[in-house]
This record gives structure tokens, C-alpha cells and sequence, in this order.
């Protein structure tokens, strides 16, 4: 996505490289980099999680911060009665790439809130989003994600999703009371109170069948998961394809078209993207469960990115 | 004032020190500033991160992560990033970017010809935008920007292969920048930190047709050609995170050190570990 210039030699070199099934890294087509992951990362958020796709230490790194906030309801704002939203905002930093400079990262801003809108907002994600209305036609629950794009080495959408998945499975909400009473006319009111006890928390509903991401890279005539920079470069068209625990598929947004899929490479690319999907929950499991003891454990850890040997 | 007349314990105390910028060096009136360093109050302050280095009475500090600083003779690797009148904009990793002339670059057919008005219009066919060049500094400009050169037969463009970036102090000035390693693979190590691996090409076969200089197709290279070159490039990239010096020894080091693995775990955290230690251990018993 990085406006990157290549020689026709090496995009000749990378397209055949791709299209005989051995990359530039080494990888085969469907091979991904190492992903480090942690979570609670921000103290005052509800819920935060940071995630880099990439090894030794360097490579797209983004970060994601849950913030809930009560919202009184109103009439005609089009929520609707009885749930929660989710508000999603994705910033790349400048200091992730050159051309983010200024009004650089505009359009990618967009794109890519787009397409956290469309994974985790709504049904398809799984979240219980009725739960988060507290009283109907009254209060419900706003959670802000905002993704802070840090670095970019290629793939940033599976980091984003990455990283807002384990931020909303570390999402804590405050307990809400709901009580009813009486007004001055003796009709029964229902009020709330949220419960200010840092230890009180509940978790989100349904976080756990929150779908997870596979992005494709058209290169030539093949594609790849997990494209590198110099990939993204040579790419002639992205998909992103969000894929359910139950192997449903949530959402596809593409990007960066430049000459698209075939509709015979589409097919395939559904179908891939479900298997690599499942073989992406368990190392996402593995990998949340590791940084939820990590969270645990060295809560002070100074973050440095000078050696690999460092995860952050 | 000799250097024996500093007090040996200040001398001791600024030899190979690591500081961060705004780190106090010393207070002693007897040391002068040098790079990476500012004075304020009678008092030298560190104005980098890096090493404290002194020679006599001059204070200075080598920072760790530096752009590139050229030399005349360099030998470099460059991109080029935009076609002017007459010259062609080329990115050596440097604070400025350099810029290769017209009339310092050898013309297909015939090697000493004069420059035509044609061969202006068609600077693209030689040179475009992206092209990756091997280059070699020839002058300064007064501002400090760099001018190159590729008349020799062995520079000009690049193809077969892939580029490696890392950092620049971590490539050594030396003899030679161009070798043939003994597992089938050139590299063209740029002073500059861009590294060229590329599959090998018989040098008799570029002077047999000069048109090859700036051929944009690249040869057929075969599957195991393919995990060479990226083994080779893996092991660079490793070496760069060890922040060891690249030099064709060390990168032939890790490339024998990581025949083991298979070229896509090369990067993984345990293999990449593992590999870091031999690697840091048989340079060790070298040196």
C-alpha cells in the first residue's frame, strides 16, 4: 500500500517467483510471517491489543484501543432501539511511512475503517450487540475502536483485524445496574448506574465468534497471503476475506485494483481462505493466550524494538 | 596540550561510553566538540545516541543508526527516482539524493562516444524511474550531494535478483564490493546499505553484448537458483538485526550456518536465535 517503486526487473523477478510457488523470503504462496501479539497495553482503554506481522522484530505493526462511552439515545440518530454500536476509526502514522505525511493516508484511512466497519460491525461479527443496550430507547453502550497504524512492512488489514479481535476479546465493561423507580406520577422509571469498581468488569457477548481475516494479493497469475511490501507493489488487486469460527464467511472488501481477480481465481480464493482461516484460529489462540499471560506477568516491561530478541 | 596531560580518569571514563542525546560527555575545558556533540554552559552534550570516541582532545560521538555519508570511490547501490534534463535523480540512503549525469554514464555501443541530443530525449530507455543502479561516487557538489558515475563495464543496471536494505555503517569499505559466492550467487554489496543478490551472471557474457547494460528482462532463473538467492538474502537480513558487519565472509558464515534450515523458518524466532549465536560464535573465534 506504501507507494513503493520497483524495477521491472524485480517486479519480473517477484511475479515468477510467485507464479512458480517460491517467494522472494522463501515462503511458498500460502506461508505467513510470525505475528507477536499483546494485550492491555493501554491502561486507560477498556480494552487494547497490539499486533506486528512480521519477523525479527520488524514489520506492520498496528495498535488498537477499545473505548466505551454511555450514549443517551435519541430519536432519528439511526440507532437502533434495543443495541450498542461499534464505532471503528483506523489512522495511519506518519511516522509508519512517508507518504502518510499530511493528507497522504487519507483515502487508506477510510479504507481501511471500511473495512473494520464491515468485519466487526454488525451481525456477521458475532458480537452480542443487543447486550450492549442498557435501557432500551434510553442508554446503550458506544465502543470506540480506534487503530493506530504504527509501521507498515504489507499486510496491514490482517494486522488490523488481528489486532481489534484480541482488543475486543480484552474489552472489559463496567457492571451496569438497571433499577426501576417511581417518578413525582408514580410510573415507574427505569435507571441505571454504572458501577465505578475496577474489579467488577464483565466481558463483551460473544467476542468469541468473532470472524479473523485472510488477505490475498493477486501477483501474475497466482496469489499470496500475507504480501510483503515489495509483494504489494507488484499486486494487482487485494482481497481481504473474513471468515467466521464456524467457517462462515463474514465480509470480502478488495483493494487496491488494478486489474482484479478472474472469477476462476475468485472461487479458489474463497475456498483457501477458509482453510487458512482455521489454521489462523489456532495460532491466533495460541498467540492471544500468550499475551494474556504475558499482560499478567510483566506489566511494566520497557518496550524496545532494538533486537529481535525483544518481542516489542 | 598532550594527552597524557588529561586527567586519565576523565580520558577513561569518555572512552567507549553509549549515550543518548542530551546525555552530559564532560565539563572538562580541555575537550573540544566534535560530530554529534553541542555545547551549552561549558559542558559537552551528546547530540545522538551512539559511542563516545575521542581522539586527543576532540570529543565526538558515532551514532549507531546513521544515514549514508559518502566517499569518493564508494562503490554504491542506488534507485533511481526521477529523469531530469541531463541527469537522473537516484536515491543512495543518504541525506540528499544523488545524482548520476548523463555524461558519466557508458552508451550502448561503443564505450567512448560523444553524446548525442538523441540520446537526451531517450534517457528513459537507459535509466527510468525505479531502475535499481550499481554505481560508484565520483564527486561531491558543493552543497554535499552526491555525483556517480557507471563508466566501467561492470556497473549499470541491475536485474536477476532482489535488494536487501540494511543498515549502512554495517558495510565495511573495501576492495572489492562485487562477489561471486561459492554457492552460485552475486551480490553487490552498496557502501551505501543496499544489497544486491542476484543470480550469477559470467561477466564475459555482459562484455560480449553491451546491450545487456541496460536490459530490464531478466534471465530465467531456475527453482533452486530462486532458494539460493533467498537464502543468501535472509541471512543479510539477519546479520543486519545482529548488527554484525557485512562482508562477504560473514554473510558466507550464515549462509553455511543455516543450511540446516529450510529457507522460510531462516527468519522464525527459534531458528533465527539459534543461527544468531553460531553465526556471533565463528566470527568470534575468527577475529
Amino acid at each position: 500500500m506504501a507507494s513503493l517503486i520497483l524495477s521491472p526487473a524485480e517486479q519480473d523477478y517477484i511475479i515468477r517467483g510467485v507464479e512458480s510457488g517460491f517467494r522472494a523470503d522463501g515462503r511458498s504462496s500460502l506461508d505467513r510471517r510470525e505475528v507477536t501479539l499483546r494485550t492491555g497495553m493501554i491502561s486507560q482503554a477498556n480494552g487494547s491489543a497490539r499486533c506486528r506481522i512480521g519477523n525479527l522484530g520488524v514489520g506492520t505493526d498496528v495498535l488498537v484501543g477499545i473505548k466505551a462511552e454511555v450514549n443517551a439515545w435519541t430519536p432519528g440518530d439511526g440507532v437502533p432501539e434495543s443495541s450498542g454500536v461499534l464505532i471503528c476509526n483506523v489512522e495511519c502514522s506518519p511516522s509508519a511511512a512517508q507518504e502518510f505525511e499530511g493528507r497522504g493516508a487519507e483515502e487508506l484511512n477510510v479504507e481501511l475503517t471500511q473495512l473494520l466497519d464491515r468485519i466487526f460491525n454488525g451481525p456477521q461479527s458475532g458480537i452480542d450487540f443487543e447486550k450492549l443496550c442498557i435501557i432500551p430507547k434510553q442508554a446503550y453502550w458506544v465502543l470506540h475502536v480506534d487503530a493506530l497504524v504504527l509501521d507498515v512492512r504489507g499486510g496491514i488489514t490482517d494486522a488490523l483485524v488481528w489486532a481489534t479481535r484480541a482488543a475486543l476479546l480484552s474489552t472489559r465493561l463496567p457492571r451496569v445496574v438497571v433499577e426501576s423507580i417511581p417518578d413525582d406520577n408514580g410510573v415507574m422509571q427505569a435507571e441505571f448506574d454504572v458501577v465505578d469498581d475496577p474489579d467488577d468488569l464483565t466481558e463483551l457477548d460473544g467476542v468469541e465468534n468473532m470472524p479473523i481475516a485472510v488477505t490475498f494479493s493477486r501477483i501474475g497469475r497466482r496469489f499470496v497471503v500475507d504480501a510483503s511490501e515489495q509483494e504489494e507493489a507488484v499486486a494487482q488487486a487485494r482481497m481481504t476475506v473474513a471468515v467466521s469460527p464456524k467457517m462462515d464467511i463474514c465480509a470480502v472488501q478488495k483493494g487496491g485494483v488494478l486489474r482484479g481477480f478472474m472469477p476462476t481465481l475468485f472461487s479458489e480464493v474463497l475456498q483457501t481462505a477458509q482453510t487458512i482461516a482455521r489454521e489462523e484460529f489456532s495460532r491466533f489462540e495460541k498467540c492471544y493466550a500468550e499475551a494474556k499471560s504475558q499482560a499478567l506477568s510483566q506489566i511494566d516491561e520497557p518496550s524496545t524494538g532494538s533486537t529481535f530478541l525483544v518481542p516489542f | 596540550m598532550q594527552i597524557d596531560d588529561i586527567p586519565s580518569s576523565t580520558a577513561r571514563d569518555l572512552a567507549s561510553r553509549i549515550v543518548t542525546p542530551g546525555t552530559a560527555i564532560t565539563s572538562d575545558p580541555a575537550y573540544m566538540r566534535g560530530h554529534g556533540t553541542f555545547g551549552e554552559n561549558d559542558t559537552i552534550y551528546s547530540s545522538v545516541a551512539g559511542a563516545v570516541e575521542r581522539i586527543n582532545k576532540l570529543v565526538s560521538v558515532r551514532p549507531l543508526k546513521q544515514r549514508y555519508s559518502g566517499e569518493i570511490g564508494d562503490i554504491v547501490v542506488g534507485r533511481i527516482t526521477e529523469v531530469g534534463s541531463k541527469r537522473w535523480r537516484v536515491d543512495v540512503n543518504s541525506r540528499q539524493d544523488g545524482v548520476l549525469l548523463l555524461s558519466s554514464i557508458n552508451l550502448p555501443g561503443g564505450i567512448q562516444r560523444r553524446k548525442l541530443e538523441s540520446d537526451e530525449l531517450q534517457m528513459r530507455t537507459f535509466f527510468a524511474e525505479g531502475d535499481l543502479v550499481f554505481a560508484e561516487v565520483q564527486s561531491f557538489f558543493a552543497d554535499g550531494g552526491l555525483s556517480l558515475h557507471t563508466r566501467s563495464i561492470q556497473y549499470g543496471k541491475l536485474r536477476n535478483g532482489q535488494l536487501v536494505t540494511v543498515f549502512p555503517q554495517l558495510v565495511p569499505r573495501s576492495r572489492s564490493h562485487f562477489h561471486t559466492l561459492p554457492c552460485g550467487v552475486d551480490i553487490v554489496v552498496g557502501v551505501n546499505g543496499y544489497i544486491w543478490v542476484s543470480k550469477h551472471v559470467p561477466a564475459a557474457k555482459v562484455e560480449a553484448n553491451s546491450e545487456l547494460i541496460y536490459s530490464d528482462r531478466n534471465e530465467h532463473i531456475s527453482d533452486s537458483e530462486r532458494e539460493t538467492i533467498a537464502r543468501i538474502a535472509n541471512c543479510i537480513h539477519l546479520l543486519n538485526r545482529l548488527y554484525v558487519k557485512i562482508t562477504d565472509t560473514s554473510i558466507i558464515f550464515a549462509y553455511e550456518a543455516s543450511l540446516p534450515h529450510a529457507v522460510k523458518d531462516l527468519l522464525t524466532k527459534e531458528v533465527a536465535t539459534d543461527l544468531a549465536h553460531t553465526v556471533k560464535a565463528r566470527l568470534l573465534q575468527q577475529s
